[in-house]
């Protein structure tokens, strides 16, 4: 598990990751709840945002290896691509979890209302496989990282904004609402209403197989490059 | 993996690639390889950019698939590639493959651990690798405060934990000042003395006249040819050249040193008087007789063959463009 611990080092290695990673998903934590939408506090709107970021942030990393070579070198070694892929993929997963853990029950602590807090926790971590495999797939039709990141961060504004996360989706024209069901921001936002008001299971295991599709996707079209 | 004394001490054939072709679309980029290497060479793969090194080693070490021929790893050619063969190469990558955010010595646990070595020998090694590179008291640092040098040498070291039987270095030295690439040349001299392999490819002729024991010559690629350094010089050693410096370079008459036997020609050039003979004429008595019959000689230079010479004889080519020198 070599690659899988120096992949945790070098995430808390770099002080713009401890940033991320620490102090904004636990400032979501303290933000206060909307009057009328969102119907949960607004930090765990923008805790569904944050996740697209350290997606595409710890997903950047691998892309950094490829461009610098580093995925050549370990391609001389013992250890196969997929060795290499899944012990970070992990590691990346860990984290993602624990902030997870930390952002929804660090708000029951902190006394925010969060109905199904369970519930909720599953949820942010489908969404966050799904953010992850999203940004793996992304880096892999790029060389740069800086070419990557950067038309990233304009996706994630689009699909923030029509996936009906930091507006109401009811205030769409028909067809951006149909549109809008090919992002999986918008499941993210279907599956924190459910928290406050859904009663059939079944509505939240189909947002979650939903999520979970996008992630199985992905990861299979993201481990396809594999040297260069 | 444990080496045992027999494997060291047999001259067996470490890496043999035979009749290999590598195509991207229609662009053959190797072209029919045969390349045998023996324990303990340290073998120079020269050749111009773009001639196919880089692929070669690719190839070689399975990095990228190939479409015709075969190639044998330690003499395993059904599975060349396995994990047991991988563990007894070291690759030195042409980019410097070092993770800037972690210290010297986490760079060379990660490699060390990757190729499974355990916490106490693992930390043996890591102190063994960075004195061998010169960089025991910088342990502890982030390569990012390196000069390029040093991150060269640690890109070095970081092949080097595992201890490989088989060194591949794709041109180790590129862009590092003269200081350092004298310390990584001796470097690989005591890697083949204590019995590594080494595959060193480069631009840099006078790298492969120094520590190569043979050397391949690649070009377009194909390998046009190859064997001692010395064997080289000899298939272009047709002729010998000599400058003779004199004071007064008008006075000397170029028409009787040209009735000198073996004198082929005879040219004046500024103050220099360039002579150049049959292989072995063995004339070179009379024609300093006859020139300072009529000037005074200032000193006497015999142009060798180099590298270089075979190369452009071979390919018609310069080795490196005029820029990069």
């Amino acid at each position: 598990m070599t690659i899988f611990r120096f992949a945790l080092k070098r995430v808390f290695g770099n002080t713009t990751n401890l940033i991320f990673l620490t102090i904004f998903p636990i400032a979501c934590i303290f933000l206060p709840k909307g009057e009328g939408w969102p119907f949960l506090p607004y930090g765990y709107q923008y805790f569904g945002i944050l996740i697209l970021f350290i997606g595409i942030r710890l997903a950047t990393i691998i892309l950094e290896d490829r461009g610098k070579g580093v995925v050549k070198r370990l391609a001389v070694a013992p250890v196969s691509h997929f060795q290499y892929l899944s012990q970070n993929l992990l590691a990346y997963s860990v984290i993602l979890i624990l902030q997870c853990a930390i952002v929804v029950y660090g708000g029951i602590l902190f006394g925010q209302e969060l109905y199904q807090p369970s519930r909720l926790f599953l949820l942010f971590v489908s969404f966050c496989f799904a953010s992850l495999a999203i940004a793996l797939a992304w880096i892999s039709f790029y060389r740069r990282k800086d070419t990557s990141f950067l038309l990233y961060m304009s996706l994630i504004f689009l699909i923030v904004v029509l996936g009906g996360l930091i507006i109401p989706i009811e205030i769409f024209p028909d067809l951006l609402k149909r549109i809008a069901v090919i992002f999986p921001t918008y499941w993210l936002a279907e599956g924190l209403n459910w928290i406050v008001f859904g009663e059939n299971i079944l509505d939240f295991l189909l947002i979650n197989s939903v999520l979970w599709l996008y992630t199985i996707v992905c990861i299979i079209i993201g481990s396809t490059r594999k040297i260069y | 993996m444990k080496v045992t004394r027999n494997e060291r001490v047999n001259n067996m054939t470490i890496a043999s690639m035979q009749g290999v072709i590598k195509r991207y679309g229609s662009h053959v980029v190797l072209d029919y390889i045969d390349l045998d290497i023996q324990e303990g060479e340290i073998i120079g793969l020269l050749g111009p950019n773009g001639a196919g090194k880089t692929t070669l080693i690719q190839t070689l070490t399975g990095m990228i698939p190939f479409d015709r021929g075969k190639i044998e790893l330690f003499g395993n050619s059904k599975n060349p590639f396995s994990n047991q063969n991988k563990e007894r190469i070291g690759l030195v990558t042409q980019e410097i493959t070092i993770f800037e955010e972690l210290t010297a010595k986490e760079n060379l646990q990660f490699f060390a651990g990757v190729y499974g070595l355990k916490r106490q020998e693992k930390k043996k090694r890591v102190e063994e690798a960075l004195e061998f590179v010169g960089l025991a008291d910088k342990g502890n640092k982030v390569p990012a405060r390196f000069s390029g040098g040093m991150k060269r040498r640690l890109n070095i070291a970081c092949a080097l934990t595992h201890r490989p039987r088989f060194l591949i270095m794709d041109e180790p030295t590129v862009g590092i000042d003269p200081q350092s690439r004298n310390y990584i040349l001796e470097a690989v001299k005591k890697l083949r003395e204590n019995g590594t392999t080494i595959l060193y490819t480069t631009h840099y002729m006078e790298e492969v006249q120094a520590i190569a024991s043979s050397v391949t010559i690649m070009d377009q690629g194909q390998i046009i040819k190859n064997g001692t350094v010395e064997e080289l010089i000899q298939t272009v050693q047709h002729e010998e050249k000599v400058r003779i410096d004199v004071t007064d370079p008008d006075s000397v008459p170029v028409n009787s040193l040209e009735k000198i036997a073996g004198v082929k020609k005879a040219i004046v050039a500024g103050s220099q008087i360039i002579i150049i003979s049959t292989f072995g004429s063995g004339n070179l008595d009379r024609i300093i007789t006859l020139v300072k019959e009529h000037a005074g000689v200032l000193g006497i230079q015999a142009d060798k063959p180099n590298l270089e010479d075979v190369f452009l004889t071979l390919t018609g080519k310069q080795l490196r463009d005029k820029e990069e020198e």
